[in-house]
C-alpha cells in the first residue's frame, strides 16, 4: 500500500530527528503546568481550561510539525523521486496527512491522565464534556495539520511554509471576533468559520453534527487543495 | 521505445528547449552532450513526466508522458542530479520505501534490494544512514534507487557526478551491462563517458539539437582537415620542409628537435596528393620514423558545435 509507504516514512522522519521530541517535551510540560495552576486556583475538577490551552498550544505546535512536510521534498529534490514514481498526488498527501494525525493522537492520548486523576479523585465529575472535547480536539487536530499540510506544499521554504500555516490558523481561531465587531451577516458569516467556536461546543458536552461537518469539510478542502498544488507541477 | 517530437519548453519567457525531436530505440544507450544550461536535464525531467513540454509530444514505451504519465511512470528509473535521498533514512529503509511506492511486493522487494546492493557494491553499507555516507555512495544509493523496479527505461542524470575514478569505471560497465535488457538516456558533461559506454550522441546547446550520430562518426566528421603526427630522420641537404612548404594547404605545427630526429604536427587537405609528395621526401634520403593519423577527439567536436559565436567571429 503506498499511502502506509508514504505515512510510515514520515512517521520514520519524525522520530528520527528531534523535532517530536522537543514537541512531545514541551506539549506536555506547558499543558501539564496549566492543568497544575488551574486546578489549583480554581479548585475546580474541570477539563475546559485544559482543553482550551492544550489546543492552544497544539495550534503554536502545528506549524513546526507540518512545515517540513512538503517544504523539505522540495528543498531536498526527493520530490523529483516521488513525482517520478507511480504514486499520485492524493497518496502522497493523504500519507502525509494520516502520519502527522498518528503524531498529535499520540499527543492527545499522553494528555488523558488528567481526566483520569480528575475523575479519580474528585466527587462531582463529568464525563461527558470528556468525551466531546476528545472528539473535538481531534478533529481540530485535523484541520491544523491540513491548513498546514497545503501551506507546506506552497514553497520550498519552511519558514515561509510555517509562517503561512500560523496566519492561517490564527486567522481562523479568531474570525468569531468578528460577530461582535460586526453584528450583521457579513459578521455572522465570518464567524461561523470560526474553527474556536465550534471548539468550544465540543468543550461544553455539545456534539453537533454541523460542527463535525464542518472539521470534516475543514480539512478534505486543505487537503484537496494541496494535492492540486502538487499536481499542477505538471501541468503548469 | 523514447520518442519525442517538437518538445519545445518555456520558463517564463527563457527558452530552454527549442523544437527537440529524438528516438531511442530499444537497448540503445543515448548520451546526451551539452554545456551547463544546454536543456538536458529539462528534456530528462519531460521525458520523466515530471515537468510538461510547453508544446510538442513525447512517449515512453509506447505511453504519452502527459496523458498516460502513470503507466511511462511504472516503465521508468530516473536518477536526477541530485539524488533523491532521505538524508536520515538508512540505505536499506530508503530502498525498501522505493520498492514500496515502486509497486514491489514485500518477498520481491527483499530480493531486488539484495540483487542491486549486491551488483552496485552497497551491500556493506545497507545499513548505514544516508547523511553519513560520501557523496560517491550517496550516488550508487540514487543509482540503485532508479534500477530497483527493473525498468524498460532508465534515465540518468549525470550519473558518474562525484565517483572517484575506479567507482566511475564501475559504474560505466555497470551502464553497459545495463543496455542488454534496458533502453538507457544518460547526460554528462564528461566526453570521454560519452565515447566509452553511448551508442549514439544529440548534442544540444542552448536548447536545440547541434548534432545527432554515433560517436565514430561524429569524430570522423569534426575537421575537414586529416591530421598527422610525423617523426623523420632528415637528410643531409635538410630539404623536406621546402617539399611541404610547396604542396598547397599544408601546415607544420608543435615542431619538436630532439636527438637528430624531428617531430611534428602535419595537417593535410585531401588525402589525394599525399604520394608524390611523400616520394619527393623519401627520394631526398629523408628517413620516416612515424606516420600516424591523429583523430579529431570528441572534444574538439563537441568546442566546435558548441561555441557557435567564436567561430561567426572568427570568420
Amino acid at each position: 500500500m503506498k499511502i502506509l509507504a508514504i505515512m510510515k516514512k514520515e512517521l520514520q522522519s519524525y522520530f528520527y530527528s528531534p523535532i517530536a521530541y522537543i514537541v512531545f517535551a514541551s506539549f506536555l510540560l506547558i499543558v501539564g503546568y496549566l492543568f497544575w495552576v488551574v486546578l489549583v486556583t480554581s479548585k475546580l475538577a474541570s477539563l475546559e481550561p485544559l482543553f482550551y490551552n492544550a489546543s492552544f498550544v497544539l495550534l503554536l505546535a502545528s506549524p513546526v510539525l507540518t512545515m517540513r512536510l512538503i517544504s523539505e521534498e522540495r528543498k531536498s529534490k526527493t520530490m523529483e523521486l516521488l513525482l517520478t514514481s507511480p504514486i499520485s498526488p492524493v497518496e502522497i498527501v493523504t500519507g502525509k496527512f494520516l502520519a502527522c494525525l498518528i503524531l498529535y493522537l499520540a499527543l492527545i492520548v499522553l494528555t488523558m491522565q488528567y481526566p483520569i486523576l480528575l475523575s479519580r479523585y474528585s466527587n462531582a465529575f463529568d464525563m461527558g464534556p470528556v468525551y466531546s472535547g476528545y472528539l473535538g480536539m481531534v478533529l481540530l487536530s485535523s484541520a491544523f495539520i491540513s491548513l498546514g499540510l497545503f501551506a507546506s506544499s506552497l514553497s520550498e521554504n519552511q519558514i515561509i511554509s510555517a509562517m503561512i500555516s500560523f496566519g492561517g490558523l490564527m486567522l481562523f481561531w479568531i474570525f468569531g471576533w468578528a460577530r461582535h465587531a460586526f453584528d450583521n451577516a457579513f459578521g455572522h458569516m465570518l464567524g461561523n468559520l470560526s474553527i474556536f467556536d465550534r471548539y468550544s461546543d465540543f468543550l461544553r458536552g455539545i456534539v453537533d453534527s454541523g460542527n463535525v461537518i464542518f472539521f470534516v469539510v475543514f480539512t478534505f478542502i486543505w487537503l484537496f487543495l494541496a494535492t492540486r498544488v502538487l499536481e499542477s507541477e505538471r501541468w503548469r | 521505445m523514447i520518442e519525442m517530437k517538437n518538445i519545445t519548453r518555456y520558463y517564463g519567457n527563457f527558452r530552454a528547449l527549442n523544437n527537440i525531436s529524438l528516438s531511442v530505440e530499444k537497448g540503445e544507450i543515448l548520451g546526451l552532450l551539452g554545456p551547463n544550461g544546454a536543456g538536458k536535464t529539462t528534456a530528462m525531467r519531460i521525458l520523466t513526466s515530471f515537468l510538461p513540454a510547453t508544446s510538442g509530444t513525447a512517449t515512453v514505451a509506447g505511453f504519452d508522458v502527459f496523458e498516460d504519465s502513470l503507466e511511462v511512470r511504472r516503465r521508468l528509473g530516473y536518477l536526477p542530479e541530485t539524488p533523491p535521498v532521505y538524508p536520515e533514512m538508512t540505505v536499506e529503509s530508503y530502498l525498501n520505501f522505493v520498492g514500496e511506492i515502486k509497486e514491489l511486493a514485500g518477498k520481491v522487494r527483499k530480493e531486488r534490494i539484495a540483487e542491486i546492493a549486491d551488483r552496485i557494491g552497497l551491500t556493506d553499507n545497507l545499513q548505514r544512514i544516508i547523511g553519513h555516507l560520501s557523496k560517491g555512495y550517496r550516488q550508487r544509493v540514487g543509482i540503485a534507487q532508479a534500477l530497483l523496479h527493473n525498468p524498460d527505461v532508465l534515465i540518468l542524470d549525470e550519473p558518474t557526478v562525484g565517483l572517484d575514478p575506479n567507482q566511475i569505471i564501475e559504474i560505466r560497465g555497470l551502464i553497459k551491462d545495463l543496455a542488454k535488457d534496458h533502453t538507457i538516456i544518460l547526460s554528462t558533461h564528461y566526453l570521454a563517458e560519452v565515447s566509452m559506454t553511448c551508442s549514439r550522441v544529440v548534442i544540444i546547446n542552448e536548447g536545440e539539437i547541434v548534432a545527432e550520430d554515433s560517436v565514430e562518426n561524429l569524430e570522423k566528421g569534426a575537421t575537414g582537415a586529416t591530421h598527422y603526427k610525423i617523426t623523420l630522420k632528415p637528410s643531409e641537404s635538410n630539404d623536406w620542409r621546402e617539399i611541404i612548404d610547396k604542396t598547397a594547404g599544408t601546415k607544420i605545427s608543435a615542431e619538436l628537435h630532439e636527438a637528430g630526429l624531428i617531430k611534428f604536427n602535419l595537417e593535410l587537405p585531401s588525402e589525394k596528393e599525399f604520394d608524390s609528395m611523400f616520394e619527393k621526401i623519401v627520394a631526398k634520403g629523408t628517413v620516416f620514423r612515424e606516420i600516424s593519423p591523429v583523430k579529431a577527439s570528441l572534444e574538439d567536436v563537441f568546442i566546435k558545435l558548441t561555441s557557435g559565436e567564436e567561430r561567426k567571429a572568427d570568420a
